[in-house]
């Protein structure tokens, strides 16, 4: 039963909950910082950092809460970790900082992480929450790695700055702008709902 | 329903939030205060990195060693840097900065003794275009300000041949218009700020 409930809270973001291409939320970021690949491994790390440790402080003390001002509490605890990440790069990692700028900032309004904690950590369990955090920071984090994998190839010729393609190749200069975002994000969802979705809505 | 106690309904809510707020703002403010001396340490050797690099100077990957290097080659007044090269030429380097497609793009600008070529350019800071804008900061780019004088015109990416051009950057081209407009206004102003005119 635990078990199959650890399984069950660890699998359903990755799939059938996926926060970004099911709930389509945290899209702001997903447009964001798609277009190098580098960049977008960094932040899927803060926000899989930051959702999973936030529902995992925000189950623990969840009964403590006072219902009235619980997404004050929510909103300073998420704030509190995404600054820990913040100064964790700048101290550590100050060129990624640099280029992510005040996309790390703007963490704590992504609606994933104050999702999670609204609908998952305020009635479930610490560990629980903390896996669900994990796994919903993972299904944001594979949908962007992918989005980033055909941005950074497409528009550059390259992955994690090293020429993939050779010359002959004509970056395709729009996917590297906002709108290649949107037409990566829609054929992705598209691609998805089309291949996987559909066939189990029709059983 | 059982009636909520004043104490619950407005005084605990109000305890609950203060001793939260507390106990995050301890905890950022810790790590703030702990990683500070780092933090101010990498930004200091960013900015020696694009002063030598200005000037044209090559610098080891070493954070020590970069810091001998930089006290030993490099005096500042006045905000004009003097950097001795590997060949004992005196360089000046200066700060210039305008307007990017994004925000404000600051340089730093190095010339020559006799004030008539650049020796290079460093970035210190830029906002553009992840992949596009961004390219400015890529070694090709900056490189190839070594030597050369303007008043400076735009090329086609990658064909550059003369002192007074520059290879933009395509699908940057507001953004290489840019560079182009802050190394002419250095160009024209450089000579007079170094004699002190």
């Amino acid at each position: 039963m635990a078990r199959g409930m650890i399984r069950k809270t660890f699998l359903t973001p990755l799939g059938k909950e996926n926060p970004v291409f099911i709930q389509v939320l945290g899209i702001c970021s997903t447009l964001a910082v798609t277009n190098k690949l580098e960049n977008t491994v960094v932040m899927t790390l803060g926000v899989m950092f930051t959702t999973a440790l936030s529902s995992f402080v925000i189950s623990l003390i969840r009964k403590l809460i006072p219902p009235r001002i619980r997404m004050m509490v929510e909103t300073l605890i998420i704030a509190t970790f995404v600054i820990i990440v913040d100064i964790v790069l700048k101290a550590f990692l100050p060129d990624i900082w640099k280029q992510l700028g005040p996309y790390v900032g703007l963490i704590i309004t992504n609606c994933i992480i104050m999702g999670r904690a609204e609908a998952f950590a305020l009635n479930n369990k610490p560990g629980l929450s903390l896996i669900d955090g994990l796994s919903s920071g993972l299904g944001y984090a594979y949908v962007l790695l992918i989005i980033a994998f055909f941005r950074e190839l497409l528009g550059t010729g390259s992955l994690w700055g090293v020429r993939i393609l050779g010359s002959w190749w004509t970056n395709w200069s729009v996917m590297i702008m906002p709108p290649g975002a949107f037409f990566m994000l829609a054929i992705f969802i598209w691609v998805v709902k089309e291949a996987f979705i559909k066939k189990e809505e029709s059983k | 329903m059982k009636k909520e106690s004043f104490f619950f309904k407005r005084v605990y809510p109000l305890l609950f939030m203060l001793i939260i707020t507390a106990l995050c703002i301890s905890i950022t403010a810790g790590l703030y205060l702990s990683t500070q001396e780092r933090v101010s340490a990498n930004e200091s050797l960013f900015l020696r990195k694009t002063i030598l690099e200005a000037a044209g100077v090559e610098y080891p990957d070493d954070f020590i060693k970069i810091s001998e290097l930089y006290e030993s080659s490099v005096r500042e007044s006045d905000g004009i840097y003097y950097v001795t090269d590997s060949n004992g030429d005196l360089v000046y380097v200066l700060p210039f900065s305008g307007p990017g497609l994004w925000g404000t793009i600051n340089l730093m600008i190095g010339y020559n003794s006799r004030l008539d070529a650049l020796t290079g350019i460093g970035i210190v800071s830029q906002n553009e275009t992840p992949g596009l804008g961004a390219r400015i900061e890529e070694s090709w780019f900056k490189q190839q300000f070594a030597g050369k004088w303007g008043p400076f015109t735009l090329v086609e990416e990658g064909t550059a041949d003369q002192p007074d051009e520059i290879d933009g950057i395509t699908g940057a081209t507001r953004t290489s218009r840019s560079i182009q407009l802050i190394l002419n206004k250095a160009v024209a102003e450089g000579p007079a700020i170094v004699k002190g005119e």
